[in-house]
């Protein structure tokens, strides 16, 4: 059963990534986006990373890409002044440097050797969270001071003038 | 029980197809959404090793990546809407008034 | 042994004084309703300034693990601390002066600068990955926003959107290899990485591993071929937020990069002050290779450039590169002299820039040729300048020659010939460069002939830069001291 779940949502987290980067369309692009994140969620669950995938689906899926979505309705680039894609030498390049690059994190995967430790839930909300609030107590705060000069920063910067 | 070694492949797949996409697309709208797709390839990772490892840790770093992606994300996303307003174009190889 | 939460707080005052800095920077912002006013400045000149006296004062002794070993207080710890707040505060005092700046909203450029600070504090610190990442992210995000601050130019906005797409791809990158590392030995902590790895023998992991983080350190020290983002940021962005990004980022990048790869694949040996290799994974020929290409380049590229802050911006790749030699030689005689080579870097760039500052403030440009004259228009500002560039390239007496003395006696020491003969022959190229801008400062006729007034707080802090790269270059004993002393204690 978990493996065929596993094919399923891994199948639709490519699929969904392949179209990503292949939409000519952002908002296109932007909706498969949501899809992989969800297929990505599943996984999560699969690995019993329940706090895990509701996070991916509110914060990723549910505010990271909507703001995605108001920009690309924001800045409404007419489908006509969209950028042509045309292959030029230092990108095709770019893509079988990429391909290499997943050949061989496939041949890697698979003499990867990792111990496999006993069952834990270390997914749930209990677990994360009892490792989030003491041995990573010092890197969750620090995340309030990154998230507070992302704010600013990003209102200082769209507003027309401050 | 899957192996591990399947998470990390589909991984380095989610992660190879956010670099093809950087590489390789103008828009940089679709720039942005590939460096998530990057991400995500990472927190697959992350998490499949702190669920197979049974350390909450790959679960506090995939939630860190997270959390920084979110501020990427909007420091890119205002920078862009920025640029717009200036240069009414959102094609990466049209950044050009500096050059080498 | 790890210190827990409560207690380690004690031992992280200065980036508390930093923390609330921003945090009154923020209110200031809102109560006071003059966006515009220099008052936001002086707070955070007296913020770092109180960050500088309290990681100056409290001794690291031995060094130990606070916050359940998520960063480390020793003394390479706390000679970071003091070196980036220190540039810090220069660059808050050119930002004050600058007229790039003047006429915009004050309170968020600092509030960027210091959140900065507070990254580099950090990761110069981080013994743990996920600290690591953070304070990698804070050091960059914020550096993205302050390469875009003068929004409504186009070369500014748009050098900052190169900076967040370059930046975000290498720290993904960056990630992704630590997550191999995660994956090999299910260890956060770089200590405890280093031992799992030591011990075990997975070798294309490691090198998939050792290269991406590479990418991820690259990028921050922009040594090539990671360096393509930093000439169009130092470009576009502010001049002082550029004088900064050559110097504190930098140096934070070398902290983490000496940091993680000495702990993670290479272990010390005790009483030799040599490290050996832990892994088959051969990195510092990796890196030597990357000192070599990042010098050449830099100094190359920066021979067409008629920009002076580009021609800056190259020569700060190069001078990543002759601090990488340092960096490849296993040895803490190497850490040594890329720390004491950052002291004297520290100075003598952030004098250039600051002279470019006023510079740009009256002629409203930064090519060369708004440089010509220099000599007879503002004569001090172009003895001093003059004084920056003879020791960037390292000419006796001044303090840039000791700096590159101490790289090159390392180098040659542990019988790293050839890279010793390339960076020797990269040096006579930046002669060449930097006497160009000499050249035109005082043989070559302005068009416009008026003096530039040197306001005389302006001048004071000049004299401020130029004596450390005098003295430096004639008594330079202590700091090489506290250099080798804060190697030593560089524990996990």
């Amino acid at each position: 059963m978990e493996t065929v779940l596993f094919i399923l949502f891994g199948a639709i987290a490519v699929c969904g990534a392949i179209m990503v980067v292949t939409r000519k369309h952002p908002m296109a692009s932007a909706l498969y986006l949501i899809l992989t994140l969800f297929a990505v969620a599943a996984l999560f669950v699969l690995r019993q990373a329940h706090f895990l995938a509701a996070i991916q689906v509110i914060i990723y899926a549910g505010a990271v890409v909507v703001l995605f979505i108001f920009v690309i309705m924001l800045i409404n680039v007419p489908e006509d002044r969209l950028p042509v894609e045309r292959a030029t030498t230092m990108r095709v390049l770019g893509v079988l440097a990429a391909g290499f690059f997943i050949l061989e994190s496939a041949v890697l995967a698979r003499r990867f050797w990792m111990p496999i430790g006993p069952v834990a839930e270390v997914g749930t909300v209990e677990a994360v969270g009892r490792a989030l609030f003491t041995d990573y107590l010092l890197a969750f705060e620090i995340t309030s001071v990154l998230l507070l000069a992302a704010v600013i920063g990003a209102i200082a910067l769209a507003k027309r003038k401050i | 029980m899957i192996a591990p070694s399947a998470y990390l492949l589909l991984s380095a797949i989610l992660f190879g197809i956010g670099v093809v996409g950087v590489v390789a697309r103008k828009n940089i709208l679709i720039i942005l959404m590939s460096v998530e797709l990057m991400l995500n390839g990472v927190n697959v990772a992350f998490v499949a090793a702190g669920s197979y490892l049974g350390d909450a840790a790959g679960g506090v770093f995939a939630f860190m990546v997270m959390t920084v992606a979110a501020a990427e994300a909007a420091v890119g996303l205002a920078l862009l809407i920025a640029l717009y307003r200036l240069k009414e174009t959102v094609d990466i190889t049209e950044l050009k008034v500096l050059k080498w | 042994m790890f210190l827990g939460n409560l207690a380690s707080l004690r031992y992280f005052l200065p980036e508390f004084a930093v923390t609330a800095t921003i945090l009154l920077l923020v209110v200031l912002h809102v109560v006071t309703k003059s966006p515009r006013s220099t008052a936001s400045g002086f707070l955070s000149l007296l913020g770092v300034g109180a960050a500088i006296f309290l990681a100056g004062v409290a001794p690291a002794g031995a060094g130990r693990s606070i916050f359940e070993g998520m960063v480390a207080h020793d003394g390479f710890a706390v000679f970071f601390k003091v070196l980036t707040a220190l540039a810090t505060l220069v660059v808050i005092f050119m930002s004050m002066d600058s007229r790039d700046l003047a006429g915009r909203s004050q309170a968020e450029y600092y509030i960027f600068l210091l959140s900065t600070l507070l990254g580099m504090f950090l990761l110069s610190s981080a013994t743990d990955i996920v600290m690591l990442y953070l304070a990698l992210e804070l050091v960059s995000i914020p550096s993205y926003l302050l390469a875009g601050y003068l929004k409504g130019q186009e070369r500014s906005t748009e050098a900052a959107m190169k900076y967040v797409v370059y930046g975000a791809t290498a720290s993904g990158v960056m990630i992704y290899g630590f997550s191999i590392l995660f994956g090999l030995t299910g260890s956060t902590q770089v200590a405890e990485i280093g031992r799992s790895l030591a011990a075990g023998k997975a070798t294309l992991p490691m090198l998939l591993a050792s290269v991406m983080v590479a990418v991820g350190f690259g990028y921050k020290i922009a040594a090539v071929p990671f360096h393509m983002w930093s000439p169009d940021v130092y470009e576009g962005a502010p001049t002082p937020a550029t004088a900064f990004f050559s110097v504190g980022p930098k140096a934070a990048g070398f902290a983490v990069l000496v940091r993680f790869y000495y702990t993670v694949f290479a272990a010390a040996d005790p009483g030799t002050g040599l490290w050996r290799l832990t892994s088959a994974v051969d990195w510092p020929f990796l890196f030597a290779a990357l000192s070599a290409l990042t010098m050449t380049v830099g100094n190359l590229v920066a021979v067409k450039q008629s920009n002076v802050k580009r021609l800056l911006a190259y020569s700060s790749i190069a001078h990543a590169g002759y601090m990488l030699m340092g960096f490849v030689l296993l040895s803490s005689a190497g850490i040594e002299a890329i720390l004491f080579y950052l002291v004297v870097y520290l100075f003598m760039n952030l004098g250039a820039f600051y002279v470019v500052v006023l510079v740009s403030n009256a002629t409203r440009g930064e090519e060369i040729s708004d440089f010509t004259g220099l000599g007879s228009r503002a004569p001090f500002a172009a003895v001093a300048l003059s004084i920056f560039l003879f020791a960037l390239t390292g000419i006796p007496p001044f303090s840039g020659f000791i700096g590159k003395v101490y790289l090159f006696a390392e180098v040659i020491h542990r019988g790293v010939y050839w890279l010793a003969v390339v960076a020797a022959l990269n040096s006579v190229v930046s002669l060449y460069y930097y006497t160009r801008i000499v050249r035109a400062m005082f043989f070559e006729e302005p068009k416009d002939a008026s003096a530039i007034p040197v306001p005389a707080v302006s001048g004071a802090l000049l004299v401020l830069l130029v004596a450390p790269t005098l003295i430096l270059g004639v008594y330079w004993e202590p700091v090489a001291r506290i250099a080798a002393d804060s190697v030593r204690m560089l524990a996990f």
